[in-house]
């Protein structure tokens, strides 16, 4: 599944991406979302990082609840806001353009969820672990955490049949689109770091991909 | 970093300027430095890093590294890859919000293309001031209390930038073609190699000779428009080649060796290679604009009325086209002839006084180039 860094051929042309990544990814991600969107519930205050052009954004207003997304290519906004009024689901969704280094501005233990996909192969460092601390502050007790993103696979054999597979792609996305994605190192870890318990974790056959549920605590079991 | 790692890094990252190199993002400390010590930002370019190191060692600083995805600050900022966000994510969370008591961050001057400064302020509360074009100035700019020099305003393209757009162009050229000949024809290694890197070398080094008689705004081979923007220099292109083709027939007749399927051969091999290297060589340059887009001829429009000469377009302009009267507060494009259409002006221009012009009357206004960028790479492949 490195065929991810592909991805970014279709994001500089944010029209196509969702065609797009539906091909490349056979379908694979959208199982992932469709389980991942399994944990929101009518009702619920959710924010999607990273939206794009809105694959979760959508699932999670069709199941009602009432969703923020956020992004910083303003782009992937226009096409996510002209799908949600397609769908009709304008009202119950809010688009902005802001990174997720911009979270400090949210209030505490303001939502119920908080979900990205494939954008924390996108983030720096210092942005995971800043991102990763402000969604547990504003996360409510008990407050969900969804991930699916490209990983670096523990096993080293694996990963070096994924480095090569991702070097060959990641040449033909520098030279279409000029940038690539860095699959993220140790993520299940720097998750529990944060503060959070994981609840269900799947990796593809290739432990390239992780679909991560996680919750942060409710205060009596923290100890 | 030792003087030879430093030299290595450069020469094996000048033969692979067209790619991206990214490096370690986040805070790096020169010196020393107090609660009270400038803080300098750049892109994840890695050679680029390397340079600002360079230029910053014996001063007490800090020094962010910003995510541009590994390109350098020009293209980045004009790509999209450098951008507000960028700068915002940077200065949040990499600490250094609780390092120093102040909070005035200094840019690259050529990221202002691409990143607001007023937006910088906003969403951080950092006021951004626009530093020099080149890192090398760094320290007599912040010694001169943080104010630019004319000079400090303006690219350049002298012989040191030149021959890394030589090295550019020649060296994946000449691997590629030296791995094809090697297997194919070997005799023609050595030739091959000498054509690949030579004409690059020509073309860029005898630039000053020519950059005189261009004319940025002349319309090239009007009638075939889209077809001929490979001649981005009008004649220069066949000028080089011509003085290369005397080359190669001295050298053929010093060497005994000029016969007709060698002139042709070399010929028409050193004529190929020209005009691959003569797609965007304009665009090459840090002095003109591209000129790809023929549809895209812009020009920078001031309304008068709006500006209130507040300055922001010379500080960021690296063609230095503006006089700001301080006394009438209003501004002048006196040299608009040298503008190579960058934003920059436009992007920074807090009363919106500024905009684009297409030939067609079109009008480009600020909110549409600070969003969309001029450059960006998506829209040179799918017309949106
Ligand atoms: C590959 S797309 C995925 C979009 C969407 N989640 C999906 O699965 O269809 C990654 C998105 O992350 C966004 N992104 C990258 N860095 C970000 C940051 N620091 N903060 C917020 N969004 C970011 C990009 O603009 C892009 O739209
Ligand atoms: S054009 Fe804009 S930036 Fe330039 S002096 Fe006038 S108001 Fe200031
Ligand atoms: S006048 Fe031209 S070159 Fe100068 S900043 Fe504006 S667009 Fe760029």
């Amino acid at each position: 599944m490195s065929t991810y860094v592909l991805m970014k051929i279709l994001e500089s042309a944010p029209g196509k991406y969702d065609t797009g990544i539906r091909i490349i990814t056979l379908g694979k991600l959208d199982k992932a979302y469709d389980r991942l969107a399994g944990y929101i519930s009518s009702g619920d205050h959710v924010l999607d990082i990273g939206c794009g052009t809105g694959a979760l954004t959508l699932r999670a207003a069709r199941k009602g609840a009432r969703v923020t997304g956020i992004d910083i290519n303003p782009e992937m906004l226009d096409t996510a806001r002209k799908r949600l009024s397609e769908a009709g689901l304008q009202d119950r969704v809010e688009l902005r353009e802001m990174g997720i280094a911009e979270l400090g501005g949210e209030p505490s233990e303001s939502y119920d969820v908080v979900m990205s996909g494939l954008c924390f192969s996108e983030l720096t460092p210092d942005e995971v672990r800043f991102g990763l601390h402000e969604i547990h502050r504003i996360l409510k007790p008990g407050g969900r955490l969804l991930l699916a993103d490209e990983i670096v696979s523990r096993s080293p054999w694996k990963r070096i049949l994924n480095g090569i597979a991702r070097f060959f792609l990641s040449t033909i996305t520098i030279l279409m689109t000029q940038t690539t994605t860095r699959a993220v190192k140790d993520l299940p870890e720097k998750v529990r770091e944060a503060g959070f318990h994981i609840k269900d974790m799947r990796t593809g056959r290739m432990d390239n991909f992780l679909e991560l549920a996680a919750v942060k605590p409710a205060r009596e079991d923290e100890s | 970093m030792n003087a030879l790692s430093y030299a290595f890094f450069n020469a094996v990252e000048t033969g692979l300027r067209g790619f991206p190199i990214p490096c370690r993002t986040g805070l790096v400390s020169i010196g020393s430095p107090d609660r009270d010590a400038p803080v300098f930002l750049t892109c994840n370019y890695h050679l680029t890093v390397l340079r600002v190191k360079k230029a910053l060692q014996g001063m007490n600083c800090y020094l962010l590294v910003a995510n541009s995805k590994g390109y350098n600050v020009w293209c980045g900022a004009a790509g999209g890859h450098f951008s507000t966000h960028s700068v915002v994510s940077a200065l949040t969370t990499s600490g250094i919000q609780d390092r120093v008591d102040h909070r005035r961050v200094v840019l690259p001057q050529l990221a202002a293309t691409g990143v607001e400064g007023r937006e910088i302020d906003r969403r951080t509360g950092w006021t951004a001031l626009w530093g020099p074009v080149y890192a090398k100035d760094i320290p007599p700019y912040t010694a001169n209390a943080f104010s630019k020099t004319r000079e400090m305003r303006k690219v350049r393209f002298p012989l040191g930038q030149r021959l890394e757009m030589a090295v550019m162009w020649a060296f994946p050229f000449s691997l590629i073609a030296s791995l094809l000949t090697f297997f194919l024809w070997p005799d023609f290694l050595l030739p091959v190699n000498l054509l690949l890197w030579g004409v690059p070398l020509l073309t860029f080094l005898s630039f000053p000779l020519y950059s005189r008689g261009l004319n940025p705004q002349a319309k090239r081979m009007e009638r075939f428009s889209a077809y001929t923007v490979i001649f981005d220099f009008s004649k220069i292109p066949l000028i080089l080649w011509a003085v290369f083709l005397v080359g190669l027939v001295t050298f053929g007749l010093v060497a005994n060796h000029a016969t007709w399927e060698f002139m042709l051969r070399w010929g028409f091999a050193s004529l190929l290679v020209i005009l691959i290297i003569s797609i965007d060589l304009m665009g090459s340059t840090p002095l003109y604009k591209s000129g790809l887009h023929e549809d895209r001829m812009l020009k920078v429009q001031l309304d008068v009325g709006k500006c209130k000469g507040a300055g922001f377009c010379e500080q960021v302009c690296p063609r230095d086209c503006y006089e700001v009267d301080r006394q009438r507060h209003t501004a002048r494009i006196p040299r608009a002839d040298l503008c190579v259409q960058c934003g920059a002006c436009i992007v920074q221009c807090p009363f919106d006084a500024l905009q684009f012009v297409s030939p067609g009357g079109e009008i480009l206004t600020p909110e549409t180039i600070r969003k969309y960028k001029l450059n960006m790479i998506g829209k040179r492949l799918v017309r949106v």
